[in-house]
């Protein structure tokens, strides 16, 4: 009965439904795209959007009090309806209460710990960095999220990511000019790669670690294999996705992963990815620039073999199998132990079985008779 | 041929020995046994460096280096029983001295080929030998390839850096191959080939006492038996 029913009122079911699609399309929902109502910034701005307005501090600073509102526009805070009395939290009324910072650091020093409020986790992290750990020292310039967040104008860290290397050589200014000469900067920059490391990728991004220690060394070949042992995204490069586990294999990286298993806190020479490739300008292998191009090759190795002489390099089988055509001599090595010996020993093995053998039967015999 | 060797033959043997390893060859033999065991077992941990055990062992860098100290002076004195053993053979030689025992001559292959005639039941007599089998022909050539061969990649891979002056770079890695490789294929060997016929088959001590019984004389080495004595070596078999 109902389904009957319902063939029959069919047509009318899917004009109704048209009809419908139809006006939705006009129909719109202003409030969902609407920001966040701001209820003291246009307040605050009546006297702090004046470009001129500025006071001088103890220290003989000038310190500027004007915020604009373009900044603010940008600003991934105001967009979302924060309003300014967030981070102001010393500041609720006019007239302010004074100002109690000697200096802009101070006062940079002292607001940058608001962000706590909501940003616990990543300032947790903070303080557990190499920066936190520098500024404990008494290094005031060490960086505070502000420094490399911005205040009024706080952005999106990593949009575009060329922003996160620029915001990095506010302070390690020559780090990222050899990084942007090394085979990952130039992608960064010149295409906007979105495979090639950023600082962040290999430096960590709120916990960020002092790398000259033995525990940042010893793991900084892993570090390398987040990329280079991932086959899909070398094969999208053509490179060998290879170079780590042969790597592992190599005396330099049974070394390396010995004392990192066992003697985690003792310095080790033994070399790593970056001694042979360099650690911020690291180029392709075919790059004649680079470390370990045939030319540069022997003087890299010098490093830590310093008497050694042009046939050394031959030593160093690369990130490569045996093959006949790169190692001949231990392609023949090889094969000599993977099927001459073997063979041998097996006849070897043979022989004295049936020389046990002979003699069981031998003893059965003499017992039976 | 039961292996019951009736009393007299023991009185015999306590009668007449005949010598088969002077002093010298058998101190050589002891100097190879301990510095090669030394060597193996400073030397497995080294091959294993990236196994458990190996670590526990070389709990720390000290005695990596340590292991490796003892690992090169156990190879300096077996190189130095090498040279004594090669410049004696060769100052022998050159004096037309030494006997040609222990070159393997076509009377091996005739001899193999009757062995394993008589190992498959095709013959119920076994070779005759003469002063050395080819069974011990082998273990000593066996040997002296393989020790040559670790001692010169074993000496590559102590000075790598040395040897490349005039070497070509390849060969450090082939060495660092063949070295361990060969040392564990020298070792399976050993046990397998050596420990059967020099203890299992028989206990046959004369490396440590340097004399072999009369009845060994005829039985092992019966060639050599008649060579010295002039006497048919059967005479054991036709006495029982």
């Amino acid at each position: 009965m109902t389904t009957r029913n319902l063939y029959r009122q069919a047509p009318w079911l899917v004009i109704t439904g048209v009809i419908v699609l139809l006006a939705s399309l006009f129909v719109t929902f202003p409030a969902v795209a609407k920001p966040p109502m701001q209820q003291t910034e246009q307040y605050c701005l009546t006297c702090h959007g004046d470009s001129t307005l500025s006071m001088t501090l103890k220290s003989g600073e000038t310190l500027s009090l004007y915020v604009s509102q373009d900044q603010l526009d940008h600003s991934v805070h105001s967009n979302k309806g924060i309003e300014c009395e967030a981070c102001h939290n010393d500041i609720s009324t006019y007239p302010h209460p004074k100002l109690k910072y000697e200096t802009k650091r101070e006062l940079s020093l002292n607001y940058y710990q608001t962000c706590e409020k909501c940003h616990s986790d990543n300032y947790a992290k903070t303080q557990d960095s190499m920066h936190a750990q520098v500024a404990s020292e008494g290094n005031t310039e060490s960086p505070v999220c502000t420094d490399c967040h911005g205040h009024h104008d706080t952005r999106k860290p990593n949009e575009p990511r060329t922003l996160v290397s620029e915001t990095c050589s506010k302070c390690h200014v020559e780090i990222v000019d050899a990084y942007k000469q090394s085979v990952h900067g130039a992608a960064l920059i010149a295409d906007g790669n979105p495979d090639v490391p950023v600082c962040t990728d290999c430096h960590g991004v709120h916990n960020i670690q002092d790398p000259r220690t033995v525990q940042f060394r010893m793991d900084s070949p892993e570090l390398c294999a987040g990329c280079h042992a991932d086959k899909k995204l070398m094969d999208k490069y053509g490179l060998s996705s290879d170079v780590y586990s042969i790597y592992k294999r190599s005396w330099h990286g049974v070394d390396i992963s010995v004392y990192k298993a066992r003697w985690g806190a003792v310095w080790h020479d033994s070399a790593v990815c970056t001694d042979c490739h360099g650690v911020h300008d690291m180029k392709k292998a075919s790059d004649p620039t680079s470390k370990v191009s045939p030319k540069n090759l022997l003087s890299t190795c010098q490093q830590c073999h310093p008497t050694a002489g042009p046939n050394w390099t031959d030593a160093w089988t690369g990130h490569n199998e045996i093959s006949l055509a790169r190692t001949p001599t231990l392609f023949y090595v090889d094969k000599f132990y993977t099927s001459f010996t073997p063979f041998i020993l097996w006849i070897c093995i043979i022989y004295v079985l049936l020389q046990i053998i002979h003699s069981i039967v031998d003893r059965v015999r003499s017992t039976l008779s | 041929m039961s292996g019951k060797k009736p009393i007299n033959s023991v009185i015999a043997h306590q009668e007449r020995t005949f010598t088969r390893f002077m002093l010298g060859q058998r101190w050589e033999h002891a100097i190879l046994i301990l510095s090669s065991f030394v060597l193996l077992i400073t030397g497995l941990p080294q091959k294993y460096r990236g196994m458990s055990w190996s670590q526990d062992l070389l709990s720390t860098p000290e005695r990596v280096e340590f292991i490796r100290q003892i690992h090169h002076i156990a190879a300096i004195v077996l190189a130095l029983e090498a040279i004594y053993h090669l410049g004696r053979a060769i100052y022998l030689m050159a004096r037309r001295k030494m006997s040609a025992d222990m070159f393997p001559n076509m009377q091996d292959i005739y001899d193999a080929w009757h062995m394993l005639q008589y190992l498959f039941f095709l013959r119920r007599d076994k070779p005759v030998y003469g002063r050395y089998n080819f069974e011990q022909k082998v273990t000593y050539w066996f040997l002296f390839f393989g020790f040559a061969l670790m001692g010169i990649s074993g000496f590559i891979i102590w000075f790598p850096v040395q040897f490349t002056q005039f070497l070509p770079g390849g060969v450090v890695p082939a060495s660092k191959m063949a070295h361990s490789t060969e040392a564990v294929v020298a070792a399976i060997f050993i046990v397998i080939w050596h420990f059967y016929h020099v203890h299992i088959e028989r206990l046959n001590l004369s490396i440590f006492t340097g004399r072999l019984s009369e009845d060994e004389m005829k039985k092992f080495h019966g060639r050599e038996y008649e060579r010295v004595t002039g006497q048919p070596a059967s005479k054991l078999d036709e006495e029982k």
